[in-house]
């Protein structure tokens, strides 16, 4: 299609041109993201063999205190007078080593290591009436990864500390001074600045979350479950096999109770950041609008419900709307039904009564967010838009509403990621249930994967397939997120404002 | 000689039999579960313990408030951290013996225990023959509390719907619990049973509920739920307009709280016909397996004295919880009580209580779910065997394999 | 809504029957004026509807809690006021407590220290100002007595008004002592120079640059006022109720969380938003992916690295404020946006100027950030209050180291507290008042920062 003949188009002919051509380039897309992965692949094994030649010709072309230094680290900055860099590296080194040949051999890294394959061998048993512990498979894999974890940072501080000594040298060999220690120090108050900044988040964030998650990732390849609980009993790996377990259909596994949950969260997460959105918008608008008093007595109502901790509020409002709650009492007084409402023993009374309350949660968040956006949009919009006789729907049309969605298209974005993962809300109001016998694994009608999910780890500490759910739902929530920013960019171009 | 010979023998077994018996006894820090209203008696029964014993005289106790439901769970996912000697309910026993969180009964201690205890609890804490833990009360079973006043005829679960609903007032039930359903199946007939082997692991499954009977008894849950007076539930406390509630000793005094003067308990009604049946339910002292042989032997004398008949009656006495000794059963205090005594009559048509696979209370929960979601409403019977051969199914699957 | 002078709308119309041009409204700015007013009702009356339903469960639960557990049974009962009013379960709560008189007579002992320590220094403050200024060592001298002074008075009426017992106390008499005189010396000093640039950074300085010297006295007193109170909650803590522990506990947490993880968020988010280095972008990506797994993933690793650190149980307090914080750096992302808009001009002027990067970030830049420190000061310290899953994993059973939100759903959902309802909505009341209070002090804060800086005040 030329560019004239898409002029000609009317508008929605136009976003559907471009929803569609959006989504049909998705696949092209998808195939230039394995393209450039691959790309990528290959320059870091480029990168990587340019770093072994690299590391080759230093040593052949480095003096002895290079040379010495692929041994001892850190001797090379100490010999050269950088005693702070040295004594750093070769306490690192020390340290190292020290947990890898820890003398107690049970707790050194290279048992640890040693055992990873098997996950541990020797049994728990009986001496008499007194329990042995054999080996503890939780504390094989957890220390496993955590000294591959350190294997790797070695191997990139030692590297650091080759590429250094090359090029003290070179920079000696310019005639030029090394940097003291105090230089040193000073400089990370300034250009290294963002290496002191950063170096305590960093840490706990590797520790505290890249570490648990690479574990859960690689649980879900074990048979780490509540018939085999460390410490005493062992897990070992089995592949595939939960994956396998988690998608298949046959009666009582769980593939058909996956799909409905998935399919049930996407839904969720679509009416409640939407319908939140808008109403949230609307209510927005309501009370900016010109001629309505007492403007922040209503915010101020409104805000009032998102500072009360949600544990108390969606407590108190699950009870609520219990079978002999107040909502039924009340209608049931009133005359307005005759037998109780069923809000959460019936599957779709159930999903309803969830978004509805989460509306109620919702849409002062929301309001607080367009009152922002709506002030800053310029008046003067809207008063030549009056003055050519436009009416309010059509002010709203093409003038908030395309604004809004541009400054917040990013918003909505992490929104619904975060409503996917929605845990308080669903869980402390109906717990997902109600369950049924179509449903496996103890999930119930209002169960997002997430609380899925926690009902696995805690209830039934079956560990592996939460694993798998886990890995399942940041399939889920990448590939969400690749297409809607690819979707984005396409849709953005739709707004002009005048 | 001969004699000094004797004397130094004899002197020296003296010597060893001393140092035997000061090797006995332990005085670490021993922690334990219990539920919350029995904290401050359990505490008051440790001390007692440590007065009888002396060699456990220096043992610290640690007690926290840990309820049997949660007891359980904690103890699963971290058995290391977890309490000494903790307090739960009989349907934890399988779960809890997969994951090695029960040491088995002293050897000693559980002929004792057969002895002394009533078979349903013996049962109850049973696995493939061998016994896990000590049994403390036989009063986790439910009956049937009523007012008097409003409920005429307690015999008939149609009459008491019918008074109900003239009345106003609500009859509560909870179907959509694997415990209180079995009232329905087991009164008209159904079994539901699991068999395990020595290593304590279910094996094989017994099950008539894909049957008529089946098909009879998950018609009166509907009909029963149908019913405008029925609310599903089974806590007084968190009721509203309450009747009649089938509910359990727990209950007993929030109960004559709310009935005031027509309290009244009696054993479960009769439903289509058939009596209903159901559980006795248990509760049980687990102790946790013990890498230090002298912790064990503390541990497990501390728990059989927790269970023992005065032990078992002194916490009657305090908080009311029917115990599983026989001859406390007997006494005076417990045969006057109300509640227990309706908990006794309906004990009469219970199932004595076996092990059951962790996963067969939500699938439980889930038929009856549906029957709540009025899903099987309109049913005719072959879905409702349909609905049951499913669930038959699906209790295969919980198998070991 | 301003009145302009509008020119009216009229219509001229010639009525030739009676020979007359009239001027007369035109029809349709009549039925507009009647529109907009029927709009604007039914406007009103949408939004008192919606006022009611948002507030309505919550004056419930208000009035829920004054239902006493003793006299009324029952849990969600189908009324809605209480037949006798009455503040049983409010007592339940404090029950055990000495609360109360500790409150009553902390007042007393902090109001006094004080008033003493500021007297003390406006004295030291005329002393320095006769001084001379270059004898630093001399300064520093009279300070210190002073502080000494005002130290020795503070302990003297913690044991005589509190009862602080001074013989198993000595460690934390000795911390004490140490944050006084650190704390008070740097509160003293910027006090006497007349610098108190950095004091009017502390929320509850009221005093500016332009007050009377009495306000600014007044201001210092009631910093001095606070620090005391800490301290004597160090030295002479109150007997608490189980509530109030677990209250205690999850103020602390908040507390520190607050603190802690505000530093954390806002070096990430500088760093982000301004440095450029290698690995910048890498840290984005990494953080972005890391963020799509669902948090409760990680809760058993969780649970045994800090079982090997000893952080659970019975020191759930530290580990979960561990947890909190260790992960808090991914949360840069509203931060980022505020720091990408202060221009960048500042920084370039400043490094020309010859600052480090350490002296433009603290100096320059912070100032700038009062409105986002404070809305990550906010959300820190909320987000403990409601945390049930990891609180309740961490604590493993240890009840007097739950925080609120496990304690309160224990009461609710556990039998063994049966008839607990109205004991929790009683405890949900006092959680919900001071966050509410709280939030709607530094709404403005919490606007700024959720809107990404487009609405400024």
């Amino acid at each position: 299609m030329t560019d004239l003949d898409y002029l000609k188009l009317s508008k929605p002919a136009k976003m559907a041109h471009d929803l569609g051509s959006g989504i049909a380039a998705i696949p092209g897309r998808i195939v230039k993201g394995f393209k450039g992965l691959g790309l990528w692949f290959a320059k870091v094994f480029r990168g990587l063999g340019a770093s072994i030649a690299d590391l080759v010709t230093t040593f052949k072309d480095g003096d002895w205190k290079t040379r010495l230094s692929y041994l001892v680290m850190g001797f090379g900055s100490c010999a050269r007078g950088q005693w702070g860099r040295g004594i750093l590296f070769f306490l690192f080194q020390t340290v190292f080593n020290l947990y890898m040949f820890f003398p107690n051999a049970s707790l050194s890294g290279c048992y640890y290591l040693g055992k990873l394959s098997t996950l541990g061998t020797v049994e728990t048993y009986k001496e008499g009436r007194r329990t042995v512990y054999g080996d503890n498979s939780f504390f094989i894999l957890l220390y496993g990864v955590l000294t591959l974890f350190f294997i790797l940072a070695f191997i990139y501080t030692w590297r650091l500390n080759v590429k250094q000594n090359k090029i003290s040298e070179q920079i000696l060999k310019s005639g030029h001074k090394l940097k003291t220690t105090k230089e040193d120090l000073s400089s990370l108050m300034d250009e290294q600045f963002h290496k002191t900044l950063l170096a305590l988040p960093v840490l706990g964030v590797t520790v505290f979350t890249i570490l648990p998650i690479i574990f859960m990732i690689l649980v879900a390849f074990t048979n780490f479950d509540a018939t085999h609980q460390p410490p005493s009993k062992l897990f070992t790996w089995v592949g595939w096999d939960n994956f396998r377990q988690l998608l298949s259909t046959d009666t009582a596994a769980y593939g058909g109770t996956f799909k409905q949950v998935l399919l049930w969260t996407l839904i969720w997460a679509f009416f409640a950041t939407f319908l939140n959105y808008f109403l949230g918008m609307l209510v927005a608008i309501m009370i900016n609008k010109k001629g309505i008093k007492l403007k922040k007595v209503w915010r101020t109502i409104l805000v009032m419900t998102i500072a009360i901790p949600q544990f108390v509020s969606l407590l108190y409002v699950s009870k609520m709307f219990a079978q002999d709650g107040l909502i039924n009492t009340y209608f049931m007084k009133w005359g307005w039904i005759k037998s109780p409402i069923p809000f959460w023993t019936q599957a779709g009374w159930a999903r309803f009564t969830v978004i509805l309350i989460n509306v109620w949660i919702g849409i002062p968040y929301l309001m607080l967010i367009a009152t922002g956006i709506l002030m800053n949009i310029p008046a003067d919009l809207y008063e030549s838009a009056r003055i050519d006789g436009a009416n309010a729907f059509q002010m709203y049309k093409k003038i908030t509403l395309p604004y809004m969605l541009f400054v917040t298209g990013p918003y909505l974005l992490t929104s619904f990621t975060g409503n996917i993962n929605n845990f308080n809300v669903i869980f402390l109001l109906s717990q997902g249930k109600p369950q049924s016998l179509e449903l496996a694994g103890n999930a119930g009608y209002t169960d997002l994967l997430i609380t899925w999910l926690y009902k696995m780890t805690v209830n039934d500490t079956n560990y592996k397939l939460a694993a798998v759910m886990g890995i399942l739902v940041f399939v889920v929530l990448a590939v969400i997120n690749l297409v809607a920013y690819n979707l984005i960019p396409s849709v953005k171009n739709e707004e002009d404002f005048q | 000689m001969k004699k000094v010979l004797a004397l130094v023998l004899a002197l020296a077994m003296f010597l060893s039999l001393a140092s035997f018996a000061s090797a006995e006894g332990f005085s670490g820090e021993v922690k334990i579960w219990v539920a919350e209203a029995t904290v401050d008696f359990t505490k008051e029964q440790v001390e007692a313990f440590k007065a009888a014993h002396p060699e456990y005289a220096n043992m610290t106790e640690v007690v926290e408030p840990v309820g049997e439901g949660d007891a359980a769970g904690k103890m699963i996912t971290d058995v290391e951290a977890g309490a000494d000697i903790f307090g739960f309910a009989q349907d934890q026993l399988a779960r809890l013996v997969a994951a090695g969180a029960l040491e088995e009964v002293e050897p000693g201690n559980a002929e004792v225990v057969k002895a002394e205890n009533d078979a349903g609890s013996v049962g109850a804490v049973t696995l493939g023959g061998t016994m896990y833990a000590y049994p403390m009360t036989s009063d986790n079973g439910y009956f049937l509390y009523y007012d008097k006043s409003v409920v005429t005829d307690p015999t008939s679960l149609e009459k008491i719907l019918a008074d109900c609903e003239a009345a106003g007032k609500s009859f509560y039930f909870e179907i959509n619990s694997g415990w209180y359903q079995t009232a329905f199946f087991f009164g008209a007939g159904c079994e539901l049973t699991f068999d395990s082997n020595d290593e304590g692991q279910l094996v094989a499954m017994n099950s008539t509920y894909a049957s008529e009977n089946g098909v009879k008894a998950l018609k009166a849950m509907i009909n029963t739920a149908k019913s405008p007076a029925f609310v599903n539930g089974s806590s007084v406390s968190n009721a509203t307009n309450l009747a009649a509630i089938v509910d359990g000793v727990w209950d007993s005094t929030p109960a004559k709280e709310l009935f005031g003067e027509n309290y009244a308990a009696t054993k479960l009604p009769t439903v289509d016909g058939f009596q209903l049946g159901g559980f006795g339910g248990f509760k049980m002292l687990g102790v946790k397996p013990q890498t230090d042989d002298d912790k064990l032997a503390a541990c497990d004398a501390l728990a059989a004295f927790l269970t023992s008949e005065d032990v078992q009656l002194a916490r009657y006495n305090a908080v009311g919880w029917g115990p599983s000794n026989l001859a406390a059963q007997k006494s005076e205090a417990v045969q006057a009580d109300v509640a227990l005594s309706a908990l006794a009559s309906q004990l009469a048509f219970c199932t004595p209580q076996g092990q059951y696979p962790g996963e067969y209370w939500s699938l439980a929960t889930a038929l009856g779910d549906d029957v709540l979601a009025d899903k099987l409403d309109d049913a005719d019977d072959a879905t409702l065997l349909k609905t049951l051969q499913d669930f038959e199914a699906t209790c295969l699957t919980y198998l070991a394999k | 809504m301003s009145k302009k002078n509008k020119v009216p709308e009229v219509d001229i119309v010639v009525d030739e029957q009676a020979g007359v041009i009239r001027e007369v409204k035109p029809e349709k700015t009549r039925s507009k004026k009647g529109h907009e007013r029927r709009v604007n009702t039914s406007i009103y009356v949408i939004l008192v509807i919606m006022s009611i339903i948002w507030l309505a469960p919550f004056v419930f639960l208000v009035f829920q809690s004054f239902r006493s557990y003793a006299l009324e049974s029952g849990g969600m009962v189908d009324y809605l006021l209480p037949k006798h009013w009455s503040l049983d379960n409010y007592r339940f709560l404090f029950d055990g407590s000495n609360f109360f008189p500790w409150c009553g007579k902390a007042l007393i002992t902090c109001g006094i220290a004080a008033i003493g320590q500021c007297a003390l220094l406006t004295l030291a403050q005329k002393k320095l100002s006769n001084m001379d200024s270059s004898d630093k060592k001399g300064r520093l001298v009279w300070l210190l007595c002073t502080l000494a002074v005002g130290l020795v008075v503070f302990l003297a009426l913690a044991a005589a008004v509190q009862g602080m017992a001074f013989a198993g106390n000595v460690g934390k008499i000795c911390i004490v002592v140490a944050l006084y005189l650190i704390v008070g010396y740097i509160m003293a000093r910027m006090f006497t120079k007349q610098d108190d640039r950095l004091l009017r950074q502390i929320p509850g300085y009221v005093a500016d640059e332009d007050s009377s010297p009495l306000k600014k006295l007044l201001s210092l007193c009631l910093e001095f006022l606070a620090m005391d109170l800490i301290l004597l909650c160090i030295v002479s803590p109150m007997v608490t109720s189980q509530y109030l522990r677990w209250y205690g506990n999850t103020l602390t947490i908040a507390l520190f969380v607050a603190v802690l993880q505000t530093i954390i968020v806002l070096s990430v988010s500088y760093t982000l938003s301004r440095l450029r280095f290698k690995g910048r972008k890498l840290i984005m990506n990494v953080v972005l992916v890391l963020g799509l797994f669902p948090g409760f993933l990680t809760m058993i690793t969780l649970y045994f690295l800090l079982k090997q650190l000893g952080m659970t149980g019975a020191g759930a307090v530290p580990g979960l404020i561990l947890i909190y914080v260790a992960s808090s750096g991914m949360g840069y992302y509203i931060s980022k946006g505020f720091f990408d808009t202060i221009p960048k001009s500042l920084d370039e002027s400043a490094r020309i100027d010859g600052a480090t990067r350490f002296q433009v970030f603290l100096k320059i830049i912070m100032p700038l950030a009062k409105p986002i420190v404070i809305y990550t000061i906010l959300m820190a310290f909320m987000g403990p209050w409601g945390d049930y899953v990891f609180a309740s994993y961490v604590a493993f059973g240890n009840v007097p180291n739950y925080n609120v939100a496990v304690g309160l759903y224990q009461w609710v959902n556990v039998n063994d507290y049966q008839g607990y309802f109205t004991r929790f909505c009683a405890g949900g009341v006092l959680v919900a008042v001071p966050i509410t209070a709280l939030f709607l002090a530094l709404q403005k804060y919490y606007v700024e920062g959720v809107t990404g800086g487009a609405v400024k005040g």
